[in-house]
Formats: structure tokens, C-alpha cells, sequence
């Protein structure tokens, strides 16, 4: 290291690109050599400069529209349609319903709202199980508190489901701010012996929807989704195929009967 | 797999300051941060490369950033007035606002090639090893570029004779 020093070598120490010996060299060098300090502070003073112009970028928070797992949803939906239609003709079958109902909901479906709800269902999804103790806003022992409340804020009735059939147990509910299209959306949660967690995510309806039924698999994570002239609901979880279609059925029909009891008469037919 | 999502999560706020920093312009930087995105997680089953994430997502990023130059070039782009709303409204009180405007657009009237090198090293942190990889360039290359994107930053600086940024305080 006694060689003059090159600038790359001293560009190289002002980046913090050598190695600790070689930069230990430049060091001793540069008190001997006050141009080559002098080149140093400026290169290290550009740093300094493109960092204050430019740094601070990185601490906005991260738009709707970047985030990975939101993004991860949306195209796991689209390149799952053939297996979402074969999976939710069998789902459909399952609850009983009629290829008629299947073709109409096929040719109501708005997709882009249905994309972002379920997208922000898994997206809710992911971030409320992971708490322990902030998984919920209203526990399960306030459960008639939770219902009118949430009711209240949706502006349409809706309910807890009880999934104690399929071995889940209500932990308790929170209001989220949903998306602008659909407005403030409830999650609700549950949870089994094994600490394995399902959520069910309400909105109020999309005005001008039909009955849609689809479902998404993100990863792990299952999407189940349908929409009906009251609410669109999403039911998500990282149970088995079987198990989630059970716990979507469950919650299907128990939605549903909540409504029929709840039509107001001018709706019926 | 979700592991490899949340690698690519980290790297968002990065890839936008990189992205803001190449464009000058916000919606164009999330543009480019939106698609590079998009293409990392479609990539991710079959083509997810063997390294580490950060550096691959920056090669897509750069990619499209090249390409949407080429777009530019041949359809023309409206450049709003809005690029001067990227800058700082409070620089760091050890710069001058008048030296850190001059610098900026010293910065960005490189030539891209510079400018890519010059803001993966000193505002990504990037080694030149890594840079060089990101760009596809040999690592001779990328410090030639380094090398000259830096003269002309001192030189647009007026301070070409002695080497020093003036300092305001």
C-alpha cells in the first residue's frame, strides 16, 4: 500500500467497498496526503448529499397498491381461474344450490371488486392471526355487544356464526376500514384446540353485484368468497381443502339464514 | 414460500426510493416498483433465482426502467412540474439548499448508465461486486462509470479545481 494511491482504490475506501486491512492502509495513507483526504470528504460528501436528496423515500409507508401479499392474492386469483370454477361449482354443490344459480352468478360477477375484497381478506387475514394479544377489538365474551356493533357499523345485520361443530371456537371480532368500493368491513375470528385460526371477513354489499361465489389460494392461505344482495363475506384460513370447504359451508349457511330472517319484506322474491 | 414473499416485501421501500430517485417522479417510480413486483411473484415458483432476493429484484426493476426509457424515447413522455415536488423541502442543515438543487440535477442529467451505478453504490449500499451483477457489467466497468459520474458531479458543482464541496452552514 505504499504504491501512490489510485482513485478507484480511494473511491473504493470512500464507499466502504475495501476490505479492513486495505482500508486500514488507506487510512495511515491519507495522513500523509491531504489531496487524497481532500478527494475522499468530497466523494464522501456526495454520498452524503444523494442520501439527504434521496433516502428519504424509503420511510414513506408503502402504498396499497405495493404491497407484495395483496399483489401475491390478486395473481394467484387469476392464474387459479379454470381450478377456482371447478372448485366452486364443487362448493356450490356442496351447499345445495343449482347450476342456475352457478351460471347467473358467473355473469354478475364483478371481478375487480371481488379481487380486492378477498385480496384484503387474506391481506387481513395474515396480519390478525399472527397477534396473540391484540387478535381481536371485541372478545367473544362480549359476543351481543360484538354483533350489534358491527351490525351498526355495516349498516346490515350480521352474525357470528357458531363453528363449535367443526371444533372452532369464537375468539372475538374488530371493525377494519375495508376498501372505498365496499366501506368499513368486520373480521371475525376463530380459533381451535390446536391454536389454528380461521377468520370471516364482512362487508356490506357491493351495490349492483349479484350472487358470486369464487374462491383463491394464496400460498397457504385458502380464500373462500361469495356475495349475495346483503353482504359479501370471505372466509379465510390455512386448514386443509376439506376443512376449509366444511368451515365455509358452515358459515354459508348460517350467514344466510341470518338474512332470510332479517329480509325486509319489500326484498323478497 | 411466503418466506420468499416477505424477502421481497423488505425490499419495497428500497426499490422505491431507487426507483423515485431514477424517474424524479412518484407515480412513475411506483409504476416501475408496481410491475417489478408483479413480475417477481409471478416469477416466483419457477424462475426464483438461487441468491439472494434483493439484487434480482433490482436487475427486474432496472430492466423495465431501461425499457420504459425506450418507450419514452420513441412515443415522447410528458415530463409534469411535478418532478420539482421529489425534492426536499428541508435539506440537512450541512448542505446548502442552492448546492444539494445543483447536485440534484447534476444527478439527473447523467447519462442513465452512470446514474444506475452511481445511486445502486451510494444510495443502496450495494457492493460492486453486487452492482456489477445487477447491471451486467464488469466490475471495471461499473467503476469507470462510478469513476466519471463522480467527476462530473464536482465539476457541475463549480468547484472542479479544488476538490471540495462548499459547505453553508
Amino acid at each position: 500500500m505504499s504504491a501512490p494511491m489510485t482513485r478507484e482504490m480511494l473511491m473504493a475506501f470512500a464507499d466502504g467497498q475495501l476490505s479492513p486491512a486495505d482500508s486500514a492502509a488507506v487510512r495511515i495513507y491519507l495522513e500523509t496526503h491531504a489531496d487524497a483526504a481532500a478527494e475522499v470528504a468530497l466523494l464522501q460528501r456526495q454520498r452524503d448529499a444523494i442520501a439527504t436528496l434521496y433516502a428519504p423515500a424509503a420511510a414513506e409507508p408503502v402504498p396499497a397498491r405495493l404491497r407484495v401479499q395483496r399483489l401475491a392474492a390478486e395473481q394467484s386469483r387469476h392464474h387459479n381461474v379454470r381450478v377456482r370454477w371447478a372448485a366452486a361449482a364443487i362448493i356450490l354443490v356442496g351447499l345445495g344450490l343449482g347450476a342456475g344459480w352457478f351460471g347467473r352468478a358467473y355473469l354478475d360477477r364483478s371481478p375487480s371488486a371481488n379481487d380486492q375484497l378477498m385480496a384484503s381478506a387474506v391481506y387481513a387475514h395474515n396480519i390478525f392471526v399472527a397477534e396473540k394479544r391484540h387478535a381481536v377489538e371485541v372478545v367473544a365474551a362480549e359476543q351481543d355487544h360484538l354483533v350489534s356493533w358491527l351490525s351498526n357499523r355495516l349498516a346490515t345485520p350480521i352474525g357470528t356464526p357458531d363453528l363449535t361443530g367443526e371444533g372452532f371456537f369464537l375468539v372475538g371480532g374488530r371493525l377494519l376500514p375495508g376498501d372505498p368500493k365496499t366501506g368499513r368491513a368486520a373480521q371475525i375470528m376463530y380459533e381451535n384446540a390446536a391454536a389454528e385460526r380461521v377468520t370471516v371477513y364482512i362487508t356490506a354489499a357491493v351495490r349492483g353485484q349479484g350472487d358470486v361465489y369464487e374462491n383463491a389460494r394464496f400460498d397457504q392461505t385458502e380464500a373462500l368468497f361469495w356475495t349475495n344482495p346483503f353482504i359479501t363475506c370471505t372466509v379465510v384460513g390455512t386448514l386443509p381443502d376439506a376443512q376449509m370447504k366444511t368451515i365455509g359451508r358452515a358459515v354459508y349457511q348460517q350467514l344466510t339464514a341470518l338474512e332470510e330472517a332479517n329480509k325486509p319484506p319489500e326484498r323478497q322474491g | 414460500m411466503s418466506d420468499f414473499l416477505d424477502q421481497i416485501e423488505q425490499a419495497v421501500p428500497a426499490l422505491r426510493r431507487y426507483a423515485r430517485a431514477l424517474t424524479r417522479n412518484l407515480d412513475l417510480a411506483d409504476d416501475l416498483v408496481q410491475d417489478c413486483l408483479e413480475r417477481a411473484i409471478s416469477r416466483r415458483s419457477l424462475f426464483r433465482p438461487r441468491g439472494p432476493v434483493r439484487p434480482w429484484l433490482f436487475t427486474i426493476l432496472l430492466n423495465l426502467f431501461r425499457n420504459s426509457l425506450r418507450s419514452e424515447r420513441r412515443h415522447g413522455t410528458a415530463v409534469g412540474l411535478d418532478d420539482l415536488a421529489t425534492e426536499p423541502a428541508t435539506p440537512a442543515p450541512q448542505h446548502g439548499h442552492m448546492e444539494l438543487a445543483e447536485l440534484a440535477r447534476a444527478i439527473q442529467s447523467l447519462p442513465p448508465e452512470q446514474k444506475e451505478a452511481l445511486l445502486l453504490i451510494a444510495l443502496e449500499g450495494f457492493s460492486y461486486n453486487e452492482a456489477a451483477k445487477i447491471l451486467g457489467i464488469p466490475q471495471g466497468t461499473l467503476m469507470s462509470r462510478l469513476g466519471r459520474a463522480r467527476t462530473t458531479l464536482r465539476a457541475s458543482n463549480g468547484n472542479s479545481s479544488e476538490p471540495r464541496l462548499r459547505t453553508v452552514k
